[in-house]
């Protein structure tokens, strides 16, 4: 098990490094340049070339940039926010993405394991149909149609929440954006932990279990929810990390000061150092979960302990 | 209902906030370093809280604020400003050579601010050119403070507009002392800025989205700020924007064009001029065709203008007839350069007629029946929308005329313009100053502006004049002498000018003494009151 860890550790750590190179071209081939104001003369953006160091061969920039990254500096912003150390940037902003992101996944992921555990049980029967119905309107209609109608009618309509983020309200205020962002991840569960149990109840193991005199709660959760949560967190783990890293639509309906905006606008301005360091962070994030889904499935699991344990 | 009922009344709570401005931002703020910004948001905030020597009045003309008075030599040579007492908001008193750090650090190589040709080209400041080329040291700069209370400017030649520059957030004093405490981090937080105006910044962090400011009580005219503060929200979804201005969460907000038709008979509903002239560039030097006159003058007559404004963009955006647009720049008289949009409507109104005419005289000249050309258009809303009335217009006028159309990202279609990479290019251009020249200086050989690549030494020479030469010293001879160049430019149809852009923004009647300038500072909220 440790030299898997270990293993998968490196594993990781390489791919940051390529997908960082990747990064660094990707930037060169972006059109448009961080300085692009009309105004600004061909001398003045040779200056400001010069200043931030973009006028050097794109390897030099490349070890410089890994350089200071390992000494926790990401580069400072070239224009929607001058100057100002991207670690600062993501420090004020990444924890608002979590949080919203964290409500969301919570409450998509408990609706769903509920919605999808009862269409399992009550199979084929009105329960099970409206189940479905959910499901298939959360996976089809895109975040911002809720949120542009939760924002509506609880927002403006009723006025129970308010219709933007506030930093003085921050729970109240991230409840309508939670609710839109997280119907796609109850739809995802739902379908997927009605799948997953049906075919676990109809196992030969539920029948041992069940004729063993084991029945109620104990038979679902102990026995057929266990088995169905491994493809569910499969699932989850991707989902998770794309809502903590922020949604544009749904940040921008509520004005939400998270990662996902500053991204976009990073990107239309070719603000290399948001962009990278962004990137960076978010697939450090998902490949750190990857990591912990791997783990995770130990835990779960404990064949897949025993036979890593082998190594 | 106790749940919803605690959020009910808290937005009631906030709507009730009186005194304070509640105002919808577009943007996040670039910058709060004076020398750094260069966008209008920025300018906007970093004004309400620190006054330069010069403020701008209700008319956008530059009035006394930290100088009280000012002396100019016979020559128009040397400004001596004498400051009145006014203090930083850490108690020091605010002095002429805080100024003069200021200035310094706009024109040192090492900050690069994207504006430091405000004190050289426009400015004329003593060496601030050479300077910024790295020729000399930043302590050669032509400005002294000459004791605590006075601050000497000396220029290489007159400028007329000078003293409205002072307004512009470059030349804003920065208490070098203070700097020195926050180096990096100075202007990224409450206690990283200095205030020396109307209101002092309570709450901010870099791209906040939202942040507010409360009245300076220290401020030398704090009796006449009524505000007691401003809060504001960057929205960027238009919709949402409205929604929180009609629940009152906003006192001001801005409106897209498509929302204009639902509130336009709101009395709330307000067009202010947002300075920019929209016009249509053709490469002249690289399109052979395009080099012809009578053709361009056929573009020019085939547009009409009035569609474009009224049926297309319908937010108060005024046609245009002339290069500098109406209502930044004033003259000697006090009048307003372009007020008069018929001087030179003879060279380029719509009128089918003269259209078909020069493009059958360009025709033979050329020896073709028919033109295709492409025009790179930004991919935002409104300039689509006026580009594909360009084409239609100028296709039904003009037979056997093809405009295609190049959609491309803003960012894209500017560096395409400044590489020469187009054929016919919609673009625009704000102010910077409040003089003819911001407009006219572009038309000039090689300048980096010129995208057209037009070159006329006639203008060239009038510009030079105007600029440096002899009728900086004669008012009224270089007022006449900018019409002639405007002639010169609208007679040889060098750019098609098409609106001038107007902001559509709803303001609530509570509000009142809000200021809307087109050039430098957007927004003024000194003399701004807010009733219940």
């Amino acid at each position: 098990m440790k030299k898997y860890t270990l293993k998968r550790i490196l594993t990781s750590l390489f791919t940051l490094l390529a997908i960082l190179l990747v990064l660094f071209i990707l930037m060169q081939l972006m059109p448009g340049s961080p300085f692009n104001d009309e105004k600004l003369t061909p001398d003045m953006r040779a200056a400001l070339y010069a200043k931030y160091g973009l006028d050097q061969p794109i390897y030099i920039q490349f070890f410089r940039y890994v350089g200071n990254m390992l000494r926790g500096d990401l580069g400072v912003s070239y224009n929607i926010s001058k100057n100002t150390p991207i670690s600062q940037l993501i420090q004020s902003r990444l924890p608002i993405s979590i949080q919203v992101g964290g409500m969301a996944v919570t409450l998509g992921a408990i609706a769903g394991l509920v919605l999808g555990i009862l269409a399992a049980l009550k199979r084929d029967t009105v329960v099970d149909s409206i189940a479905t119905i959910i499901s298939v309107i959360g996976v089809s209609v895109p975040s911002y149609v809720f949120a542009l109608a939760l924002s509506y009618t609880f927002g403006f309509k009723f006025r129970w929440f308010p219709m933007l983020f506030s930093a003085k309200d921050i729970f109240g205020s991230s409840v309508l954006p939670s609710i839109s962002l997280s119907m796609f991840t109850m739809a995802s569960i739902a379908r997927f932990t009605r799948s997953e149990m049906i075919e676990v109840l109809d196992s030969d193991y539920m029948l041992l279990a069940e004729s063993k005199g084991i029945s109620g709660p104990a038979l679902i959760f102990r026995h057929a929810l266990r088995n169905a949560l491994i493809p569910i967190i499969t699932v989850l783990a991707p989902l998770i990390v794309d809502l903590m890293t922020g949604s544009l639509v749904v940040e921008k309906i509520f004005a939400i000061p998270g990662v996902g905006s500053l991204l976009v606008t990073a990107i239309q301005s070719n603000d290399y150092n948001v962009v990278i360091g962004l990137s960076f962070i978010y697939s450090a994030m998902y490949i750190g979960i990857m990591l912990v889904v791997d783990l995770l499935y130990g835990i779960i699991d404990p064949r897949i302990r025993l036979a890593k344990g082998d190594d | 209902m106790g749940f919803f009922g605690r959020y009910v009344r808290q937005t009631a709570e906030m709507n009730a906030q009186r005194g304070t401005l509640n105002i919808m931002l577009e943007t996040e703020v670039q910058s709060l370093d004076p020398q750094v910004a260069t966008d209008g948001t920025s300018f906007e905030v970093i004004a309400d809280y620190t006054d330069g020597l010069m403020q701008m009045d209700a008319d956008g003309a530059a009035v006394p604020a930290i100088a009280e008075t000012y002396d100019i030599s016979e020559d128009g040579k040397t400004y001596t400003f004498h400051l009145r007492d006014a203090k930083w908001s850490n108690g020091e008193a605010v002095t002429a050579a805080d100024f003069v750090f200021g200035w310094q650090r706009a024109v040192d190589p090492a900050t690069a601010s994207e504006y430091s040709y405000m004190l050289s080209d426009i400015g004329q400041v003593v060496n601030a050119a050479e300077i910024i080329a790295g020729e000399k040291s930043v302590t050669d700069l032509g400005v002294t403070a000459v004791d605590d209370k006075t601050l000497e400017v000396q220029l290489n030649v007159p400028v007329s507009y000078f003293l409205s520059l002072m307004y512009f957030p470059t030349f804003y004093p920065v208490n070098e002392a203070f700097y020195n405490t926050c180096k990096d981090t100075f202007s990224t937080s409450p206690d990283t800025v200095l205030s020396n105006g109307a209101f002092k910044l309570t709450d901010y962090q870099p791209a906040a989205t939202a942040f507010t400011l409360e009245k300076n009580p220290d401020y030398y005219d704090a009796g006449k700020i009524a505000l007691d503060g401003l809060a504001y929200q960057v929205i960027k979804d238009s919709q949402q924007a409205l929604m929180s201005y009609q629940t009152g969460a906003l006192d001001m907000t801005l409106l897209n064009g498509e929302q204009v038709d639902q509130v336009k008979d709101d009395p709330e509903f307000t067009s202010v001029g947002a300075g920019y002239l929209w016009y249509i560039s053709p490469n002249i030097g690289s399109v052979p065709e395009l080099a012809n006159e009578n053709l361009r003058k056929a573009i020019t007559f085939a547009l009409d203008r009035d569609a474009i404004t009224g049926d297309v963009l319908k937010d108060g955006s005024a046609p245009c007839y002339t290069v500098v647009p109406p209502q930044f720049a004033t003259g000697p008289d006090g009048s307003d350069f372009s007020a008069d949009q018929t001087k030179f409507a003879e060279f380029c109104a719509y009128d089918a007629d003269k259209a078909k005419e020069y493009y059958e005289q360009a025709k033979s000249e050329l020896g073709k029946d028919s033109f295709t050309f492409n025009m790179v258009v930004d991919a935002d809303d409104a300039p689509q929308k006026v580009a594909q009335v360009v084409k239609e217009q100028l296709e039904t006028t003009l037979a056997g005329f093809t405009l295609n159309l190049t959609v491309e990202p803003k960012k894209q279609r500017v560096q395409d313009m400044q590489d020469g990479n187009f054929e016919i290019g919609l673009t625009r251009w704000g102010p910077d100053y409040a003089d003819p020249m911001t407009y006219l200086g572009m038309g000039v050989t090689g300048n980096s502006n010129n995208y057209g690549l037009w070159s006329d030494a006639d203008y060239d020479a009038i510009i030079d004049e105007c600029t440096t030469g002899d009728l900086c010293t004669d008012p009224e001879g270089r007022w006449a002498a900018l019409y002639e160049a405007e002639q010169i430019v609208l007679e040889q149809a060098v750019i098609f000018p098409l609106y001038g852009q107007c902001n559509a923004e709803m303001v609530s009647s509570a509000v009142t003494g809000v200021a809307f300038h087109p050039v430098a500072l957007n927004r003024v909220y000194k003399n701004a009151a807010k009733s219940e």
